[in-house]
């Protein structure tokens, strides 16, 4: 190794002049039916990406049956009024493209990606899917099976066991509580429930068509025109959902695992939507305490303790409700060790102002990796989707590093525990007065993937 | 079908320090941000025996502080200013890798460079590095179902040990790594001979020239390491084992084939075969199994490419009331037919539209082909395989792959694993059944399969951010992550 340093290496470069960054700017319309579509015309590639995105997702399952809205967008794939299961996979495969259908929390999605020369087909292999399944009986039954074997799979994963505890803990009667299928309710799924939920929620004016890619705009709207123009449908019903629980205390479950290596350690608390105001302080926060290897946590319990492999939080801020949640996985024997690691971190960031240079170091974070998310055909035409599930401006992504940028309060940001409700409190964990052990029965499961 | 479809060439630069860097620079401006990828020829085929898990644990170490850089500080600096950082190891070589603000790019030089020269190891910083990695392997396979097995089932298909142990490593060989060793390691493999430095992105090919100059001549060469042996015997005997599984809920089938390295003539029909056989929903084994016989619930596989041997491997939940045995069988066969009949037109067109479709996607993230170009530059010192390479996969003929099937796949020298949950709490151990147990650790280089589905390949690397609450697995790769909530994908 060296001895003699050059001067140039000691403090780190400045940086270079900034490169601008030039967003595509969508075009959008809406057909007769009511469908909207967005378009983003990109040549770089010979490529194109497809989205068919509802503003229905996992929380319209009806209560009897968690678990639904997966299955469906699930056998979407497997069976149209005239295709197969396996011609669908086939041609898919045979354009060398990709089909999937999913569905998260508050919206669903029907994706393709594809060669641009293939567009055309691969559109109205999109179609057929998300429009006409058939939901034939034999798919159906053999889907319920694998789900229910995959349930029982999924049990084995801590960290599943770990997130249906605390949603269910958190969200209460609120359907986020919801994080898989039951057995019971797999078993209940019918052919007939299936369509006359697909009927009622697949319809034009609860829909979202996203194309961006190596396409010319007329050609890509008229060949949509041709797809969906005859998509007819009704208004879809309005969720009215149970608010979540409020909370005056810090409870804890525990879930026990026999045998296993370590805990999963997840302290959460109820948050915030995803338009509320306080989003881009509470973002900022989220940045500073725990998003990345550079944040607060994960310097303490990891740099510092080596107590385990990355602590982190997230900030899960959905349409109808949201929760911020701290997690780490750590050797069994340094778990109240490490309770106490993120209730400090939790204090300090409550009660101690944020310096201006984590602030800003934080709003470098988030600034800098936003284009890097964009680089993708698949990543912009994903926070399109994003955008617009969300109700967000249109001018989000033109406009998102300056709200970054003017979040200036400090206030704000050091308020935003408070108001995530992550009351952490200062006293000793008693286990005994405070030990709310809960353990529940039904086995649920959230989806292949 | 166009069969003019042509693919822009990725344009690229390569050429060597006096010290024996090796540069790659392709300028893309589409996107104002750049990546950085180092790669450095040492992985888990290096290490000696008594230091599995050794080449992982140094590379922990390449974050803990150079001469002008703090402990963590290569964290702080990349994130601070905008970017996303990581490094993996493999049992074939170590990366290190960031993206970041195209503004940003004297700022990758200047950390990578000052820790290839001027890496600074404590006592303190390495226990405190031991202790993550260990946390790391319990998250990761202690304390997972199917993991370790899989990790077992690189040692029956592997004899040398150099291929057959994990790049995780044993908690026993991570306790015994001493200070010493990190200083002796970086020594012999952290030389600018021995590493490549890849920068893709929007930059000046020129000025970025100069300041690969500035930060790196000036670190000097060092001997050549001593090469890996990573030669294996011919296989002679199927082997097979019961693994006991304390996490796992459902019995497992995994299956293990000894495979021709990266890059021969024969790698190609291979590699194609296993994506024929075990790509998608399309797949032959797919659509046999998990549709036909319905008999899993779950069936995944591939090919696991080295620079010695490689590996085919295939994972699979059996339903309750289909032993094993049968579903063994039914591969067999399956891999009989392809051996005899070899691939259909329409599966020939499945494979050419795929490999066009992956390649125009790979030329999209900067950090991807960073990756590619300087993988290609170190395993084969032609970093250009990134657009000519197709064109050989392009070529493989329906008789190639039928012959390669025959040859590597319809045999008998393979591996075979079954899965057996065992009673929580009791120990999780291999139970010897056909074959003699082997005495030694692990390995992947394939992905440790998870439950329903898999994760794309896991190398152990010094930082995973979690993934997303209830967010999608990424259908492409090196996609950054995503906020919140995307829908979950099947298809």
């Amino acid at each position: 190794m060296e001895n003699q340093t050059d001067a140039f290496r000691r403090e780190p470069p400045p940086p270079l002049a900034q490169r601008p960054l030039n967003l595509p700017t969508p075009f959008e319309t809406t057909l007769a039916n009511g469908l909207r579509v967005v378009v983003i015309e990109q040549e770089r590639l010979p490529l194109v990406s497809y989205r068919l995105a509802l503003r229905t997702g996992d929380a319209f399952d009806p209560p009897a049956l968690p678990g639904l809205f997966e299955v469906l967008t699930g056998m979407l794939l497997e069976g149209t009024e005239t295709r197969t299961s396996r011609q669908i996979a086939e041609a898919v495969a045979r354009y060398g493209a990709s089909l999937n259908a999913g569905a998260s929390s508050d919206y669903s999605t029907v994706a393709a990606s594809a060669l641009s020369i293939y567009g055309g087909e691969v559109l109205e292999l999109l179609a057929d899917v998300a429009l006409r399944p058939s939901f034939p009986e034999d798919e159906l039954t053999l889907a319920k099976v694998n789900a229910q074997q995959s349930l029982i799979a999924q049990r084995a994963q801590p960290s599943f066991l770990a997130a249906e505890t605390l949603s269910r803990a958190i969200f209460g009667q609120h359907p986020y509580a919801v994080v898989s299928a039951t057995h019971e309710s797999l078993e209940a799924m019918t052919r007939e429930e299936l369509s006359r939920f697909h009927r009622s929620l697949f319809v034009p004016h609860n829909a979202v068509l996203f194309i961006a890619g190596d396409v010319k705009r007329d050609e890509v709207l008229e060949r949509a025109g041709v797809l969906f123009g005859d998509w007819r449908g009704g208004k879809a019903p309005e969720p009215h959902f149970t608010n979540p629980p409020t909370r005056d205390e810090r409870v804890i479950y525990l879930v026990d695992r026999p045998g296993s290596e370590q805990s999963n350690i997840v302290i959460a608390n109820l948050a915030i939507t995803r338009k509320h105001p306080d989003y881009f302080p509470l973002l900022l926060m989220h940045t500073v305490l725990g998003a990345n290897a550079s944040s607060r946590l994960f310097m303490n319990l990891r740099e510092e303790k080596g107590y385990t492999y990355g602590a982190y939080t997230s900030l899960d801020a959905r349409r109808f409700a949201g929760s911020f949640r701290a997690t780490a996985e750590v050797r069994t024997p340094v778990t109240g060790a490490s309770l106490a690691e993120f209730f400090h971190e939790f204090d300090r960031i409550r009660d101690e102002d944020v310096s201006e240079k984590e602030l800003n170091d934080a709003k470098a974070y988030l600034t800098g990796i936003f284009p890097i998310r964009l680089e993708t055909q698949e990543g912009l035409i994903d926070q399109l989707v994003r955008l617009k599930m969300h109700d967000l401006p249109d001018d989000y992504l033109q406009t998102y590093r300056e709200r970054i940028q003017q979040v200036g309060n400090f206030d704000a940001v050091r308020q935003a525990p408070r108001d995530a409700r992550l009351r952490a409190r200062r006293r000793r964990i008693d286990r005994q007065n405070q030990l709310e052990a809960r353990q529940r029965a039904a086995p649920r499961h959230r989806s292949k993937s | 079908m166009s069969s003019t479809f042509t693919l822009p060439p990725v344009p690229i630069e390569q050429y060597a320090l006096e010290n024996g860097l090796r540069v790659i620079l392709s300028e893309d401006h589409s996107v104002p941000v750049v990546s950085v990828a180092v790669y450095y020829d040492v992985g888990s085929r290096n290490e000696k025996e008594g230091r599995t898990g050794f080449a992982h644990l140094f590379e922990h170490m390449m974050f803990q502080g150079s001469e002008n850089v703090p402990k963590a500080g290569h964290f702080q600096y990349i994130f601070n200013n905008g970017g996303t950082m990581n490094g993996t190891t493999s049992t074939e070589r170590t990366n290190y890798f960031e993206t970041l603000p195209a503004s940003q790019l004297p700022l990758a030089l200047w950390l990578e460079s000052d820790r290839m020269r001027s890496l600074k190891v404590t006592q303190e910083n390495l226990d405190n590095q031991r202790e993550a990695v260990k946390e790391e392997k319990r998250l990761n396979y202690d304390n997972r179902p199917y993991s370790n097995a899989f990790l077992r089932l690189d040692e029956l298909i592997y004899k040398n040990h150099a291929n057959a142990h994990s790049t995780i490593g044993s908690m026993e060989d991570l306790d015994d790594a001493t200070i010493e060793d990190v200083r002796e390691f970086f020594r012999i493999y952290y030389a600018p001979n021995n590493a490549v430095l890849a920068i893709v992105g929007d930059f000046d090919s020129n000025e970025a020239r100069a300041r690969v100059e500035k930060y790196f001549a000036g670190i000097p060469r060092q001997p050549v390491p001593p090469p890996a042996d990573v030669t294996e015997p011919e296989e002679v005997a199927a082997r097979q084992e019961i693994y006991r599984d304390r996490f796992a809920q459902l019995p497992a089938l995994m299956l293990g084939w000894k495979a021709p390295a990266r890059r021969t003539e024969d790698f190609y029909p291979l590699n194609l075969a296993g994506d024929l056989l075990l790509d998608g929903d399309s797949s032959r084994l797919y659509l046999k199994l998990v549709k036909g016989e319905e008999s899993v619930v779950d069936i995944q596989g591939g090919t696991g490419e080295r620079r010695g041997p490689s590996s085919l491997y295939v994972f699979a939940i059996p339903k309750p009331g289909h032993p094993t045995v049968e579903i063994r069988a039914t591969i067999q066969d399956e891999i009989k037919r392809l051996a005899e009949e070899g691939p259909t037109a329409a599966e020939m067109e499945k494979l050419r539209n795929t490999l066009l479709n992956d390649s125009a996607r790979g030329r999209q993230s900067t950090m991807y082909r960073a990756k590619r170009l300087a993988e290609y530059a170190l395993y084969d010192g032609d970093p250009n395989l990134f657009n000519t390479e197709l064109e050989r996969y392009l070529r493989v003929t329906p008789e190639e792959i039928k012959r390669a099937v025959k040859k590597y796949l319809l045999t008998e020298n393979h591996s075979i694993m079954e899965v057996v949950p065992a009673q929580s709490g009791t120990e999780e151990a291999p139970a010897p059944a056909a074959a003699q147990p082997s005495s030694e650790p692990a390995q992947p280089g394939a992905p440790p399969p998870q439950v329903p589905s898999p994760p794309p390949a896991r190398l152990p690397s010094p930082t995973e951010p979690p993934a997303p609450i209830s967010d999608a697995t990424a259908t492409h790769p090196e996609q950054p992550l995503q906020p919140t909530d995307a829908p979950t994908m099947k298809g």
